[in-house]
């Protein structure tokens, strides 16, 4: 078997017994991409040579020795292009590594490559890349789900063994939800944001898109950690995520929102997400219903907060120090307004326009300032859920993946792709996406675990024990 | 609170972005309907709630100072460069 389908940890322990090299694991995952690339269009520039050379000089003593990891195109690695999937950081290259990428390098791991996603990590299908859409491996017709679907397409086809993605609103749960992988977003503070290109800077989190939990907790504890370049990163130490789970889920309580299961939804997405909260309660958990009454505002809020945000970030695109310039500008103003005109595309000038109405002078109170107050209502909501149980358990996405062009005409209907993810954002706690299920016509069905803040080890633990005791994260997409 | 009508071609100014006339329209329908869409939020009673501020964090780092981006890595990208300083275009007359 190819080791491209293998795990980390299965990896890590072939190469401690010397079974294989990391060049193999290299050279069989661009047999990979030689095979499927085509047709996913997962990568949007590869690292052929430098990964084959950093696996030659891999030092296998370290955590993470001779794992090749794919990474999002947001994400600054030194030399490698950082693009954002944007024409406007075209043939921009990161001139030092984002503090995750230091992080997982001390850990002994290099980079395979770039991952396509939706333009600045703005959309839900990665269909808003300016280098070409990513197809999802279960049914190349069909979106991955975004931003980070290049990461999810990657892992999910087998051209990656994992990956790095960024989450704002849902951006690596929707996509490993959509394409059938586990997808983590760590609360808010957990890993340093520092060299990651900030979309809204007080959601967004960098975490791993992988093939089993085992992996996420191996890559996460590589990551966490206080960062002196990112003052909101947390300043405890943190746990090793891999301590071995016993697989036993007796004794917790998972809670159900109701707000999170609605009439109308796609009936195979709740029936596996319901048959999921049974072999909890089954396996000794208990089920409790809790209420998060405020989600139905959540997309509203989401769209204020994050696009009044990235109105901020995004103002550093103008032409000047990096990234695309107009040519034969006029005059500075010139200069700056062409630059961007020519280089955002649709959705990026949608929500910069947006963001800035709700700031501007005299709807700042009605849209930005309320919209954070009902942000503290929905915090609110999920600490006196907490108070109920110790994890909730809900759809990632309310249906599975869609067809390519379905919805990027409708960009409020593209929106409400997120309406199970947001509020976690919202709120800064954490959450796993992982399989448990799919559909009639083979696609996958994503379970969201969300925690309480700084609860990964008991999200991890869950979600351990729920995927072993299951084999849809062994299921293989069609080649 | 009722919808305001957004003028697009305004606030896309504010932006520093030039749309053409067919983005101008498009944009106006899409983002009318999503702001209808965030009136929503008008129906919640918010009063008594307190905005949400970025948590305070005692995280500032020591003021000492560390090697930062050399010269040559700080201007790799700059679109137009000469002698160690990136060249726009005119600003005084």
């Amino acid at each position: 078997m190819s080791l491209a389908h293998e795990t980390l940890v299965s990896l890590r322990r072939r190469l401690a017994a010397k079974e294989i090299h990391p060049r193999d694991i290299v050279k069989d995952l661009f047999t990979q991409i030689d095979a499927r690339e085509k047709t996913l269009h997962a990568y949007t520039h590869l690292n052929r040579e430098s990964a084959l050379a950093a696996a030659e000089k891999a030092d296998l003593s370290l955590p993470l020795g001779g794992i090749p990891i794919a990474i999002k195109d947001n994400l600054n690695v030194l030399g490698d292009p950082c693009t954002c999937s944007s024409k406007i950081l075209e043939g921009y290259k990161a001139p030092y590594d984002a503090t995750a990428i230091a992080r997982l390098r001390q850990a002994g791991a290099f980079f395979l490559g770039r991952t396509n996603m939706d333009e600045f990590a703005m959309g839900s299908s990665t269909e808003n890349s300016a280098l070409g859409v990513t197809r999802n491996p279960w049914d190349p017709t069909r979106i991955p789900g975004g931003s980070s679907g290049g990461s999810a397409a990657a892992v999910a086809g087998r051209v990656a063994l994992a990956a790095l993605g960024s989450d704002t609103g849902g951006s690596i749960r929707q996509p490993a939800a959509l394409c059938g992988c586990v997808g983590l977003k760590p609360t808010y503070g957990r890993i340093s944001r520092y060299g990651l290109v900030a979309f809204a800077s007080s959601l967004d989190q960098i975490g791993p898109l992988t093939r089993t939990v085992e992996d996420s907790a191996l890559l996460l504890s590589a990551l966490a950690g206080h960062d002196p370049r990112d003052n909101t990163t947390d300043l405890r130490k943190p746990e090793n995520f891999l301590t071995k789970p016993d697989g036993s889920v007796k004794g917790l309580r998972i809670g159900l929102p109701k707000e999170y299961f609605l009439p109308g939804m796609d009936t195979e997405t709740e029936a596996a997400v319901r048959a999921a909260a049974e072999w909890f309660r089954k396996n000794g958990a208990t089920i409790v219903e809790v209420s998060l009454p405020h989600t139905p505002a959540a997309i509203a809020v989401y769209y204020i907060l994050a696009t009044a945000e990235a109105s901020a970030n995004l103002a550093r695109f103008d032409g000047v120090r990096y990234g695309r310039r107009a040519t034969d500008a006029r005059d500075v103003l010139d200069l700056y307004q062409r630059s961007r005109s020519e280089g955002f595309g649709a959705e990026v000038k949608r929500r910069i326009i947006l963001g800035t109405f709700v700031l501007s002078q005299g709807y700042a109170d009605a849209y930005y300032r309320r919209a954070q107050k009902v942000r503290g209502l929905l915090r609110e909501d999920f600490e006196k859920a907490f108070a109920q149980c110790d994890l909730l358990l809900t759809p990632t996405s309310p249906e599975p993946a869609f067809r390519l062009g379905e919805r990027n005409q409708d960009p409020l209907k593209m929106y409400l792709a997120d309406v199970f993810t947001i509020s976690t954002n919202l709120a800064g706690n954490g959450a796993i996406s992982l399989p448990c299920g799919f559909t009639q016509s083979n696609l996958p069905i994503g379970l969201q675990l969300i925690g309480p803040r700084f609860g990964e080890e008991t999200i991890l633990r869950a979600a351990h024990a729920f995927e072993q005791a299951h084999d849809f994260w062994k299921r293989m997409p069609p080649s | 609170m009722a919808a305001p009508k957004l003028n697009v071609s305004d606030v896309a100014a504010l932006a520093r972005l030039t749309l053409t006339p067919e983005e101008t329209e498009k944009f106006s329908a899409q983002l009318g309907q999503i702001l209808g869409h965030m009136e929503t939020l008008g129906q919640i009673a918010t009063g008594h709630v307190p905005e949400v501020t970025p948590p305070a964090q005692p995280a500032l780092r020591k003021d000492v100072p560390t090697p930062g981006l050399s010269v040559e890595a700080a201007l790799s990208n700059a679109p137009a460069q000469a002698n160690d300083l990136i060249l726009v275009p005119k600003i005084v007359e």
